[in-house]
């Protein structure tokens, strides 16, 4: 029964992706999006049903080649990201509707609508693999096809660098991927996910090219370059995926190790708390200084795997120490967290479409005023800010606070060098908080707030209704999920010491409530509307209103030592010798650390490496018989046995 | 009957004219001379194989020298020097990679090479001095005539290297694989239709087919097929 669920929802999928092949029509599209949302209904109720219950469906292996099966296996573990890819899904449907429509080609509408549904499929086909292989093809499947959705509008040289960019950085993770896999087969010899009982030496290069792999599909610092490119480029709905979804299955894959295959080690907690912290506080502090607000997004998944990532490894360090309830408590905050994040970041994502597309720019500084042009999608903007700044009673809230239970209680853990790199890890964390509350006031101020600051955003007009309805869905379940987040763990299996967010917010609204009336009752005159006092100019000018940079500047001051200036000289000659000046500029900009030391360097040196065998195919038949020559003489010595 | 020892005897000094020729056509800049020394070569080829029959009786081998005799001696020369006349280059002067002397000095390298690889290969196995030495030759001039087709630039001189690293390969054949009459056959086959298409491409491999046309005429290469 649970089975014909996947299998129709697989099949509903397919159907989406091949139909906008075939016909090229409006109403073939919409379809097609519907079919992902029945797909993702199906899914829904296949993975709450599996939760409940725990029973595990049985998928009869195909057998494609010898030795190779078409196996799918769905455990709670996959359940609970195939509620997540069922959650996001909706939204991003509905609102696709729409927003595909905007596309400039009518075949090129169609290729994205089939695009996404192959996406949503390739993810759903990573999460069921069974085995490594059937996860490396889909896992492939997953990143070309986001690929071409990055890419779909491939004539912006901007857009083809960032294409560049995440295919090297995505081949980059596969390559890692089939380093590790290939490892673990030749331990094993088989490619199944089972418990391995090796020595830690054996096993530390598998789990560390997987964490690597992984870590640079999920966006990890250092290896997070490709975010912030790849986000911008990509339609927003297909940001929403990628951002929600897609960096969630790269945290799939790497807990389907670690918790199914791996017997864990001490250190390797320390290693991915380590990167986790880094990635919180850099997503979030690079975030505070940018001005684009999907590559602001962008910055601000970074921070948000980082805090997942911090959760698995409390969940390591707690499980090497025997802590058996805390490790559970970390597991369970992270992936929450994880599912959390999926919902408000899509809905955030799919709210910068909206308002990238109606104003027609992506520059915050540009934005202001529209909570009066487009106020339902500043509503919803707003619910998703407020849920990512992890305030009651949303689901931001209840995820990172499970988190901060299990690191409260740390102290459990019996060496004192461990206590003090937690406490360590806890302050960094609740910085990241802080600061991303920091991060979601300006950007919603700065958007929402105020007056206009650009033409285009005084004449922003409110999208269409599909637009609206999409970005509902999260945002109804992030205030869902937030208020029930007892009652929804619990649903799941995990019975954890948790406070009723359903009583909280429930008295947080009474309070509120009371406030108002109290408030309203003791008003004496009634309330004047005017204009802000302007120090006695006679009109208010955009110009004067907080800009996106003057709300950072205090933050960007105290870090002043991460944001580092680097001074670009450029300059042309007239003549080879650089006597003659022609023109140039000088420049002052913001030290790409990341990318120009650990990224640029490699790339060089791979491409003068390249370089120079290249030359070896020179076009000159004399040239290659002396290969062959040489060739040969090779063979003779080395068949000769004088080697 | 003739002495066999005597007749190995004659084979042996035939296996040093040989390897002199092939450093001659490594080296000369002539390239008429190269030509005939290629003659001589498998005109020396094709005496080894006669003296070869004279000492085991296999109709085989008689066949072979007939054979090399009326192809490399006589019809492939007479077709590389109707090339050389119509493209009147006289001399190839250029060399790529190597120059003659270090050309020479490799060769005797390969020389060595191929003596000690083979002496390896074959311990232990029921060979006789003879047979060995002519492997050894047949090897070392089969990179021989590698080594003329990468350092050589004119595509006469490379077919000619090629041509001689052939000669290598029947050298070979003829001591240590009994390569069966067929193959050989074809490959002279082969051989003759290489030279022929050498002639094409010396003459014009950077034209059109229109220029092509007129070039043939201008050096009344097959003048049959132009005829109409």
């Amino acid at each position: 029964m649970l089975e014909a669920l996947v299998y129709g929802a697989i099949a509903a999928l397919i159907s989406g992706t091949v139909l906008p092949l075939l016909y090229r029509s409006k109403n073939t599209r919409k379809t097609s999006f519907g079919l992902s949302l029945l797909s993702s209904i199906l899914l829904l109720g296949f993975a709450g049903a599996l939760l409940y219950t725990g029973k595990e469906p049985v998928f009869p292996p195909i057998r494609y080649l010898p030795g190779l099966d078409f196996t799918l296996v769905a455990d709670r573990l996959s359940a609970g990201f195939i509620l997540l890819i069922a959650a996001v899904v909706p939204g991003v449907s509905i609102y696709s509707v729409e927003y595909v429509e905007h596309a400039k080609s009518e075949a090129g509408k169609n290729l994205q609508t089939a695009l996404t549904n192959l996406f949503i499929l390739a993810m759903l086909m990573v999460v069921l693999a069974g085995n490594m292989v059937i996860f490396l093809i889909f896992w492939e499947i997953m990143s070309l096809s986001s690929l071409l959705l990055v890419l779909h509008d491939y004539s912006s040289e901007e857009n083809k660098k960032a294409g560049f960019f995440y295919f090297v950085m995505t081949n980059i993770s596969t390559a890692f991927l089939f380093v590790g896999f290939i490892s673990l087969f030749r331990l094993t010899g088989s490619a199944d996910f089972g418990p391995l009982e090796y020595s830690a030496s054996e096993l530390a290069l598998p789990f560390l090219s997987l964490f690597i792999g992984f870590g640079v599909k999920a966006g990890l610092v250092p290896f997070h370059k490709w975010l912030p490119y790849a986000h911008p480029a990509a339609p927003s709905s297909v940001s929403a995926l990628m951002s929600g979804v897609m960096l969630k299955v790269a945290v799939y894959g790497f807990l389907r190790f670690l918790l199914s295959v791996f017997t864990p080690e001490l250190w390797w907690g320390v290693l991915i708390i380590t990167a986790g912290s880094l990635s919180a506080l850099f997503g979030v502090i690079y975030a505070l200084k940018e001005n684009d607000i999907k590559r602001l997004l962008a910055y601000s998944s970074i921070e948000n795997i980082g805090i997942i990532f911090t959760g698995i490894g409390l969940y390591v360090i707690f499980k090497v120490e025997g802590l058996e309830s805390l490790a559970l408590l970390s597991l369970a905050g992270a992936c929450f967290h994880a599912f959390n994040h999926a919902l408000f970041k899509s809905l955030l994502f799919l709210c910068a479409g909206s308002i990238v597309h109606a104003t027609g720019t992506r520059k915050i500084e540009a934005f202001g005023g529209l909570v009066k042009t487009m106020p339902a999608t500043t509503a919803l903007f707003m619910i998703g800010s407020v849920s990512i700044a992890a305030l009651p009673p949303t689901n931001g809230f209840a995820g990172e606070l499970l988190l901060y239970q299990a690191f409260f209680q740390s102290f459990a853990v019996t060496d004192p060098l461990l206590t003090v790199f937690l406490i360590t890890a806890l302050s960094s964390f609740a910085l990241t908080g802080a600061l991303a509350a920091a991060l979601f006031v300006k950007l919603f101020g700065i958007t929402c707030l105020a007056l206009p600051r650009s033409e285009k955003s005084r004449l922003a007009e409110e999208v269409q209704k599909p637009m609206l309805i999409g970005p509902a869905v999260p945002a109804a379940l992030c205030i869902l999920a937030g208020l029930f987040s007892k009652q929804l763990l619990s649903f799941a299996g995990w019975e954890i010491e948790f406070p009723d967010l359903l009583l909280l917010g429930l008295l947080l609204g009474l309070i509120y409530a009371a406030l108002f009336l109290i408030i309203r009752s003791k008003e004496t005159s009634p309330a004047r509307i005017s204009e802000t006092w302007g120090c006695g100019i006679p009109t208010l000018a955009p110009h004067m209103e907080y800009s996106s940079a003057g709300f950072s500047e205090p933050l960007v001051m105290i870090f002043k030592n991460i944001y580092r200036t680097k001074i670009v000289h450029k300059a042309e000659y007239h003549d080879k010798q650089e006597s003659l000046f022609k023109n140039g500029n000088v420049e002052i900009r913001l030290l790409r650390f990341f990318e120009e030391y650990l990224y640029i360097p490699p790339a060089r040196a791979i491409e003068s490496f390249s370089k120079y065998v290249s030359s070896l195919q020179n076009g000159k038949l004399d040239s290659y018989i002396l290969y062959a020559f040489l060739a040969v003489i090779v063979l003779i010595i080395a068949t000769g046995g004088f080697v | 009957m003739i002495d066999p020892l005597f007749l190995e005897g004659i084979i042996k000094v035939l296996f040093v004219f040989v390897l002199i020729s092939a450093g001659l056509i490594i080296s000369t800049r002539n390239l008429s001379s190269a030509l005939t020394t290629y003659t001589i070569q498998s005109f020396l080829l094709a005496a080894v194989s006669f003296l070869l029959y004279l000492i085991d009786g296999k109709g085989q081998l008689l066949l072979l020298a007939c054979l090399t005799l009326a192809s490399k001696v006589i019809l492939i020369p007479y077709f590389v020097s109707r090339i050389e006349e119509k493209i009147k280059i006289g001399r190839d002067l250029h060399f790529a990679y190597l120059e003659p002397t270090p050309s020479l000095l490799l060769s005797i390298g390969l020389i060595l090479l191929s003596y000690t690889f083979l002496s390896r290969v074959f311990e232990g196995l029921p060979l006789s001095k003879l047979f060995f030495f002519g492997a050894v030759i047949g090897l070392s001039l089969t990179l021989m005539g590698m080594l003329v087709m990468f350092s050589r630039k004119k595509v006469v001189t490379k077919a000619l290297g090629y041509l001689s690293m052939e000669n290598g390969v029947l050298m070979f054949g003829l001591f240590v694989t009994e390569l069966p009459f067929i193959i050989e056959v074809l490959i002279i086959l082969d051989l003759i239709i290489l030279v022929l298409l050498t002639t094409i491409l010396a003459v014009g491999m950077d034209s059109s087919i229109e220029e092509y046309r007129q070039k043939f005429r201008e050096l009344q290469i097959w003048t049959g097929v132009e005829s109409r």
